[in-house]
Formats: structure tokens, C-alpha cells, sequence
């Protein structure tokens, strides 16, 4: 690795780009100071839904570099998350607390019926096929989900402890999203010391380097392979019962979110785990702070053509669209990867 | 492969002496002329959807399919944004006629430059990425352009509602919700005029795909690195397709603009992109009717199945499974799906088209065998 | 290069790189810390059947790959018929008259042998990128390739989708795709590898009639001894992406380092 020079690394700042974070910067204290509540909500928020998209991104990330495969059904098992929280606590009556862990773990039964089932046969093929095989599964996903649930928006009514609201002076924060980021946080550190720190980690990461010189030296990559993919589906599943605890949950939600995810990956470099929390966090925080930094704009210049209704929406496309033109391989990426 | 795709073969030698072999090296639009001939009377038959009005847009989606596959198909390029082109043909005809009172068909000439230039644009910038970026970017600009639609730039697209008074031409007259082409007093069913705009866009593909630049592109997928070898000049060439790609699906958004008396924000969404790769796909990304057969698969199974009640089949003794059915057919999407995973498992470029073929082919030579055996 | 000093066969290569058919100063290509070619000067003479030899892992394919430009070399200079073309891309080589076959069997594989040869055929005559959307291609581009698939003895089997031939007729038709695109110089990686006593025979004889009938200079990857002996004008040796040496097959066979490094090892084996 000490061979190879990572361009990022040099923190030579140009004056285009001095002029950028100044411009940031600037925005934030004035927003800070204009809406100091809009402010908080909206920096909370985003670091919510950033995170969110980190829990499926992680899995997606570890599913892409492992098998090589995009896994477009990574957003349904999300969904699912959601509804088997929904069919757990309203329809069988259970504690939210025992579908914060029976969800998930039904998630990644599913994930080993997409793996067994489907995707086992499409290792080393033509990295398209795994993508429109998991296209096609994310579509009977979602249909059965309809079936089974109804197209009509559904949602869980959250514990009592839960549902109550920091007051922060300027604003209040429900403690449903404080719950998110800490358990999000804590799954995210989990994986981490999981790849980077234990044995299993170890070998893992060899097979994503290397998978026939990792199976030469006698690792069951196999095993590995449905391990790390349950483990990905779960996570997609956890963060599907934060969520639909959270603000509920809808058929489209799958789609809407394994986009956002894979821009993630890609923001964040394909291959790369810590690339994918900087890329969340970051797609995140845009799409929640853009629009209040123009329409903090449009107040201070009177100019009201800059408050674009929506942008929120755009923003991830277009960080993506931008980081892609610059820095091809996202900003983590390695070299020569799935390209 | 098929013959009709990447073996352009000739005809000669293998129906030698035959006039067949002209019918054979001109099967695309000789079955191109039947299919826009005989599908409407098709759909219409009792026993099938028994109304013809669907044949318009099932035409048109064709067509958008079989632009797309110039990309899948032909050159291997997996694009997750095509519906912004047809949404650009749509959006901008539409503008033209209701915004600008302009002719349908400046409005179209500028719909297909716009999506022209737009393609070329959107091209240099992706195609010479890996599959997966290719993917996702232009799935980001395909997002980027639903954006735009959304947010009514100075009132041109009409934001959610898209847009739907005056944007139909004047020779179009509508009598009890059929649409008739009024040309200088001479009137007739605006069927055929879809019809004959379905027709020439796909003798446009087919001639693409046969050129030399169509054999170049197949060859490109074939084999990138054998390609460049040979000297040819891979990323130009992808780029071009694209383009091409994008100006005839935006040919098929401005007759469905008419089709449907303007353009909607639905047009533009990742599902149109999505339901345009699974008819490739289902339909056969290795023929070039592979997606006209999957769009036509694909639309009519939404409309037959979705009215599903009762199934007229020989299972009418047993009403308990025939009520049952009906209420797991609203949900087709899913077999479908499930048809599309089967699909992409066992041979992900052979679709129901290969397989028909096939089931021909084996059935013309045990026929032929059998004769002679007599 | 100073370490062949002492050995019996001279140097020829260095210094006239720039009048040869195809030349090279310096050439280096560098993975992280490997140096899979290294410091390579190479001149081949017009008309000249060269084989490169040496053992596995010794460069012979990274070479052809920097020759053409499919890799970029970290250092050095190309020069084709005395102009240099290090940095011309890999897609202008062929047109300049630089090709090469590849080791496995690199084909267009669903199209049929014609097509593969004549959307070579095409690509030389039109450049590397035609917007060429009328007809079914040119009737004179489809005679040439005609005639190049009889050179090479395929043209029964013209309308066979490429992957259905036998591996010799692979073999061939990627010879025959080399040659369409009318080289002066060309490049063939192990074109008998693989293949069997027959097919080899087959192969070989066309090489020996490219050689003599159309007079091109040719580089050989080879690993078939008889062959490099019976049919090569002179022979560079590679090691651990070195040039150990260069001269005719003889005076190849009596270097010591040579023997040393390459043949000993062989007779070891034996």
C-alpha cells in the first residue's frame, strides 16, 4: 500500500476551494443564527437519515466487494425490517423491543433464501446479471409486501419511553432518533471491529482482495459468503425497524432508499466501509442542511428564486454526479475495482 | 446468437437458391410491418383483452424498448436512466405545442435534438465508467431530470400534474375517446399513424444494428480489450450508441405524447427506467424482438391479468382456485419478477423470445424428420 | 544490460531502436513494488521473425501488452519504423500497421468468422471510429476479408459463430484478425499453445508464409523450442523482465547465462 500515493491525502487547499468551505462555513452560522431550532432539527435529522442509509449501505458495500454483486434487493429486506416490525408488535402484539431483534433476524433468514437461492449462481458471472436478478427479486419483494400489507402507508406506535422529546431550549428532539443514532452508531462500530479486528474480519478481507488465493490458503469462503450476507441483510433489517418506528413505513420506501444507498457506496468508493460512513453522513447532513442554507439565502439576498422547493431530494444525485466527475472512484475507493 | 442480431448472416448458404433468403435477411421488417399490422386486431380478439385502444401504447413501449436495447442488447451497456429520454421527447413536444403554440412537428424536431444533445453530453461522461457507475450515474441524471420536470422551471413542464390541456396537434381529432389523424379532410384511425411512426423508428434500429457501426458495437460488447487491440475506438463508439439510443426513445416519447394528450411526471420516474429493463430482459436482450416481445408481454399482463375475475380455463368445476387466483393475479408484478430472476438465472440474454424460437426451431425440425421418415 | 557482457552473444539491440521495424529504449513496467519489464531495449529489424522466449513469469506477455500499449509503461520509448509512439493509444496502434494476437483466444464470439474479420477489415479502413450507419458494409470490405479467411484456410467456415470453432480454427481466425488489419509489424502471443500436434503444424506453416509471403516483421512468444529453433531469425531472451540475451537461435543456445538461467533449469526438469 505505501507504494501506491492516495491522492486525497494531500491537504493542499486551492483558493476555489478555500472559497467553497468558506462559503459553508458562513452558511452555517448564519443559518445557525437565523433558525437556530429549523438549525438543530435539521442537523439531527439529517445525521438520522444519514445513518439510516449507512445501515444499508454497509450491507451493500460488504455484499459488492465480497461476491462482486450490486445487490438491488438490499432496499426490500430494509422494507421488510419495517414490515416485519409492523406485522410483529401490531398484528401479533409483541414489544418493540423483542421486534428490534426478532425483525432483523427474520430479514437475514430471508437474505439466506436470496443467497442460497438465487444469487449462489451468479458468483463470477457478468457483474449485470447479479444486478438484474436482484432488480427482479426487489420487485417480488415489493409485491408481495403489497399483497401482504396493503399499498397504504403503515406504522408502529413506539414505546412510551421512546415517543417523549428532549427539550433543547430552541428545540425538541423526539428520543426515537437519539435511539437511531445510537444503535446505528453502535452497529457501525460493531462491523468495524468485526472486519478490521477479529480473524473472521481478517479472512474476509482477504477474500474481497483476493478470493482464490484466500480459498487457496484453505478459507471456506463459502461460509463466509452467507455469514457476511445475513449479516448484511439483518443490519438492512435493523435499520428498517428504526425507520418504520420512526416516521412508518410505505411499498416505495425500498426503492427509494437502495438508490440513496448505493449512491452512498459509490459517494463513499465501492470496496470501501469507512468510505460508505463518511459518504452517509455527508449525503445525509446535504440533503437536510441544503435547503436550509437556501432558503437562509434567499432571506438574506432577497433573492427567493434561490429557495428551490425539493432540492433535498436532488442533493445526493448531484454530490454524486460531482464527486464521480472528480474523484472517479468515489473518495474512498481502491484502484482498478469492479471497473 | 440469433441471426437477426449479431449473425447477420446473409442468407446465402443457408437457404441457398431460396428466395427465402431474402425473406430471411429482411425478417426484421417484414415481421416489423406485420406486427404493427396485426396487433391491435390481436389484442382486441374476445378471448384476449377484447378492446383494441391498449395497442397504441403497447406500439410505442415497443419502440422504447427496442431504443433501449441498442444499449443492453447490442452494446452492453446497462443504463437505469432511459426513461429521461422518452420523458424529454414527451415533455418537450408537449412544451412546444401548448407553450409555444408551435407544429407538432418543430416540437418534435426539437424534442429529438434536445434529447440528441442531452445523450451526447450525458455519454462522455459515462459510458467509459465500470458497469456499476455507469448505472448509477445515469440513474442520477434520470432523477435529475424528474427533478426538474417536478419543479416547473418558469412554468414550462407543470409540476406534478405534468402537462395536459393544448398539447395535442391540430389534425388530431378526438370523437367519443378514440383519436382519429384529420390530413387535409382525409381521416383516418390515429391507430396507423402510431402504427407507421412505430414502424420506421424500428427499421431505423434494425438498419443501425446491421451497419457497420452495429456490427462494430456488438463487437465492443463481445470484447472490449479485443476491440481496442483491433483499433477500434471503443468509448466514441459507446457514446454514439447512447445517443442514438436516447433519439429514438425520444422519437417514441413525442407519439406518445399525442397518445396520451400530453406528457406526465410518471414518464420520467426510475420506474419507467426499471419496467424498460425488465421487458428487455423478460423479453430477450439477444434478439431485436426480444423487447418488443417482453413490452408486449409486460403491458398486456398488466391490463389481462390485472382484470383477471374468473378463469374461463377448464377449472370451472373447481371455483374455490379460480376465486383464489384472481385475487393473487392483481398482484402479477410478482410472477412476472419471478419470471425475470428465472430468467436472468438460466440464460439472462435468451428471454421468452429466445425461448420461443427455440420451441419453434425443435418443433419445424421433428417435423422435418418426421417427414422424412414418411 | 551490462551484465551480458561477458556472455558470447552481442548486443545488436541497443542503439539502432529508432531504424528498426519496431524499437525500444528503456522500456520499464512497474505493479506497485514488481517490475514485470524491466529496462527492455528491443530492436527488430524490418522483415525479421524474432521469438521472444524465457519462463513463465518472465514479462514476454506484459511486454507485448507495453509494446501496444493495452498496459502504459512507466518509462522507456516505442518506436515503430523509427517514429516514436510511446504515448499513441492502443485503439491508433493498429491503424499505424502495430498488431498482435493474443495467448487465449480472444474473439468476438457471437459473431460468425466473417464478421469478426471484416469489422476488422472495416475499422482499418474507415479509422477507429466510423459513423457508418448505411447498408450492411461495404462489398470490398467483405472481399477482403474474404480473401484473408482463405489465407488462412477458414473460408469454409465463414459463417460458424466464433465460438463454436475448434480451438486450432480460434487460433487461426485470431491470426487471420491480426492480419486484416494489413500490419507491417506484428505480435503473436503463444499461438501454438494449447493446440495439438496437427493443429500446431498448421499454425506454424502460416506464420512461416506470413513470414516470407507478405514479408512482415514478426515478434514471436513462443514456448515451444523446435519451433523458436526451426523458424525464427534471431531469438531475445527473457528473465524476470530482463533481457538476458539476443541473437540467433544458435548463438542463443551456446550463451551460458542462457543456459544458466532458462535451459539449465529445463534440464533440471529432466
Amino acid at each position: 500500500m505505501n507504494a501506491i500515493p492516495i491522492p486525497g491525502t494531500q491537504r493542499s487547499i486551492t483558493p476555489a476551494g478555500g472559497i467553497v468551505w468558506g462559503v459553508l462555513v458562513l452558511l452555517t452560522v448564519m443559518s445557525a443564527i437565523v433558525r437556530p431550532g429549523l438549525f438543530v432539527d435539521q442537523v439531527i435529522g439529517g445525521l438520522v437519515y444519514g445513518l439510516v442509509l449507512v445501515l444499508i449501505a454497509l450491507g451493500l458495500s460488504i455484499v459488492l466487494g465480497l461476491l462482486g454483486i450490486v445487490n438491488f434487493a438490499h432496499g426490500a429486506l430494509f422494507m421488510l425490517g419495517a414490515y416485519f416490525t409492523f406485522q410483529l408488535m401490531e398484528v401479533w402484539g409483541v414489544s418493540f423491543w423483542v421486534a428490534l431483534i426478532v425483525a432483523p433476524l427474520g430479514v437475514g433468514l430471508v437474505g439466506v433464501a436470496i443467497e442460497r437461492g438465487v444469487l449462489r449462481h451468479l458468483y463470477d458471472k457478468n457483474p449485470l446479471n447479479g444486478l438484474l436478478a436482484t432488480f427482479g427479486i426487489a420487485l417480488m419483494l415489493g409485491e408481495a409486501t403489497r399483497a401482504i400489507w396493503g399499498g397504504t402507508p403503515r406504522s408502529v406506535v413506539a414505546p412510551q419511553i421512546l415517543s417523549m422529546s428532549f427539550d433543547l431550549g430552541v428545540t425538541t428532539v423526539s428520543r426515537i432518533r437519539l435511539f437511531t443514532v445510537a444503535v446505528a452508531v453502535v452497529v457501525i462500530a460493531a462491523v468495524y471491529l468485526l472486519i478490521e479486528r477479529t480473524d473472521f474480519g481478517l479472512s474476509v478481507r482477504a477474500g474481497v482482495l483476493d478470493r482464490e488465493m484466500a480459498e487457496f490458503l484453505g478459507v471456506n469462503m463459502n461460509v463466509r459468503f452467507i455469514s457476511m450476507f445475513v449479516l448484511g441483510a439483518a443490519i438492512a433489517g435493523l435499520g428498517g425497524v428504526l425507520r418504520g418506528a420512526a416516521v412508518g413505513m410505505d411499498v416505495g420506501m425500498a426503492n427509494q432508499f437502495i438508490i440513496l444507498a448505493f449512491v452512498v457506496v459509490v459517494v463513499g468508493g465501492i470496496g470501501s466501509l469507512f468510505g460508505s460512513v463518511v459518504a452517509g453522513l455527508l449525503i445525509g447532513g446535504a440533503s437536510y442542511l441544503t435547503p436550509l442554507y437556501l432558503s437562509t439565502l434567499a432571506e438574506v439576498t432577497t433573492l427567493e428564486f434561490i429557495n428551490i422547493p425539493g432540492i433535498g431530494g436532488l442533493v445526493p444525485y448531484l454530490v454524486m454526479i460531482v464527486v464521480l466527475l472528480a474523484r472517479p472512484r468515489g473518495l474512498f475507493g481502491q484502484e482498478g475495482f469492479l471497473e | 446468437m440469433s441471426d437477426e442480431s449479431a449473425t447477420n448472416r446473409t442468407g446465402e448458404g443457408l437457404v441457398s437458391g431460396l428466395p427465402l433468403g431474402a425473406l430471411n435477411r429482411y425478417k426484421v421488417p417484414i415481421g416489423s410491418v406485420l406486427l404493427v399490422i396485426l396487433l391491435r386486431p390481436l389484442v382486441s380478439m374476445e378471448f384476449l383483452l377484447g378492446y383494441g385502444s391498449v395497442a397504441n401504447t403497447i406500439l410505442i413501449w415497443m419502440l422504447f424498448a427496442a431504443s433501449f436495447n441498442l444499449l443492453l442488447g447490442y452494446t452492453g451497456l446497462l443504463s437505469f436512466g432511459h426513461a429521461m429520454f422518452l420523458g424529454i421527447g414527451a415533455y418537450v413536444t408537449a412544451i412546444g405545442l401548448s407553450r409555444f403554440s408551435s407544429s407538432f412537428v418543430l416540437s418534435a424536431v426539437v424534442a429529438l435534438a434536445l434529447a440528441g444533445v442531452a445523450a451526447y453530453l450525458i455519454g462522455r461522461i459515462t459510458v467509459q465508467k465500470g458497469e456499476i457507475y455507469f448505472a448509477m450515474l445515469t440513474l442520477a441524471f434520470g432523477t435529475t431530470a424528474h427533478f426538474i420536470a417536478n419543479y416547473n422551471p418558469a412554468g414550462l413542464t407543470g409540476g406534478t400534474t405534468g402537462i395536459a390541456g393544448g398539447a395535442v396537434p391540430a389534425w388530431i381529432e378526438t370523437e367519443r375517446g378514440l383519436k382519429y389523424v384529420n390530413l387535409g379532410g382525409f381521416q383516418f384511425d390515429w391507430y396507423w399513424l402510431v402504427a407507421a411512426a412505430v414502424l420506421v423508428g424500428l427499421v431505423v434500429l434494425w438498419q443501425i444494428v446491421r451497419s457497420p457501426f452495429g456490427r462494430t458495437l456488438i463487437a465492443i460488447r463481445e470484447n472490449k480489450e479485443l476491440a481496442r487491440a483491433m483499433g477500434i475506438n471503443t468509448y466514441r463508439y459507446k457514446v454514439w450508441a447512447f445517443t442514438l439510443s436516447g433519439v429514438v426513445a425520444a422519437y417514441a416519447g413525442t407519439i406518445l405524447e399525442i397518445n396520451e394528450q400530453g406528457a406526465t411526471l410518471s414518464l420520467l420516474t426510475v420506474e419507467t427506467s426499471g419496467d424498460v429493463i425488465l421487458m428487455t430482459v423478460l423479453g430477450g436482450a439477444n434478439y431485436f424482438f426480444g423487447p418488443v416481445a417482453g413490452a408486449f408481454v409486460w403491458l398486456f399482463a398488466e391490463d389481462y391479468l390485472t382484470d383477471f375475475e374468473m378463469l374461463v380455463l377448464p377449472l370451472k368445476e373447481v371455483p374455490i382456485v379460480s376465486l383464489e387466483l384472481a385475487g393473487v393475479l392483481a398482484y402479477w408484478q410478482f410472477f412476472l419478477g419471478l419470471l425475470f430472476v428465472i430468467a436472468v438465472l438460466i440464460a439472462p440474454r435468451e428471454g421468452i423470445w429466445g425461448l420461443l424460437r427455440d420451441s419453434i426451431e425443435t418443433l419445424y425440425d421433428r417435423l422435418r424428420t418426421g417427414e422424412e421418415d414418411v | 544490460m551490462s551484465e551480458t557482457d561477458t556472455s558470447t552473444t552481442e548486443r545488436t539491440d541497443t542503439g539502432d531502436a529508432q531504424t528498426a521495424a519496431l524499437g525500444s529504449t528503456g522500456l520499464t513496467k512497474r505493479f506497485g513494488g514488481i517490475v514485470a519489464v524491466d529496462d527492455v531495449d528491443l530492436a527488430v529489424p524490418e522483415g525479421e521473425l524474432r521469438a521472444i522466449i524465457g519462463p513463465n513469469g518472465a514479462g514476454k506477455t506484459t511486454l507485448f501488452n507495453v509494446l501496444t500499449h493495452a498496459l502504459a509503461p512507466t518509462d522507456g520509448t516505442v518506436y515503430l519504423h523509427g517514429e516514436e509512439i510511446t504515448d499513441l493509444s492502443q485503439e491508433q496502434r493498429p491503424h499505424r500497421g502495430l498488431a498482435r494476437s493474443f495467448q487465449s483466444n480472444q474473439l468476438f464470439n457471437e459473431l460468425s468468422v466473417l464478421e469478426n474479420v471484416r469489422v476488422v477489415v472495416q475499422t482499418i479502413e474507415s479509422g477507429p471510429f466510423s459513423f457508418d450507419l448505411l447498408g450492411e458494409g461495404r462489398s470490398q470490405h467483405r472481399e477482403q476479408a474474404l480473401d484473408i479467411l482463405d489465407s488462412v484456410g477458414l473460408t469454409d467456415k465463414r459463417e460458424v459463430t466464433a465460438k463454436n470453432l475448434s480451438h486450432g480454427d480460434q487460433r487461426r481466425l485470431g491470426i487471420a484478425m491480426a492480419l486484416a488489419t494489413d500490419p507491417s509489424v506484428l505480435l503473436l502471443d503463444e499461438p501454438t499453445s494449447g493446440l495439438g500436434t496437427n493443429e500446431t503444424g498448421l499454425v506454424t506453416d502460416l506464420i512461416e508464409s506470413v513470414h516470407q509471403d507478405l514479408g512482415l516483421t514478426l515478434l514471436l512468444i513462443e514456448h515451444d523450442m523446435d519451433i523458436v529453433l526451426s523458424i525464427s531469425d534471431r531469438v531475445t531472451v527473457l528473465d524476470q523482465g530482463r533481457v538476458l540475451a539476443t541473437g540467433t537461435p544458435d548463438e542463443v543456445r551456446g550463451d551460458e547465462e542462457v543456459q544458466e538461467a532458462y535451459l539449465g533449469g529445463m534440464r533440471e526438469e529432466l
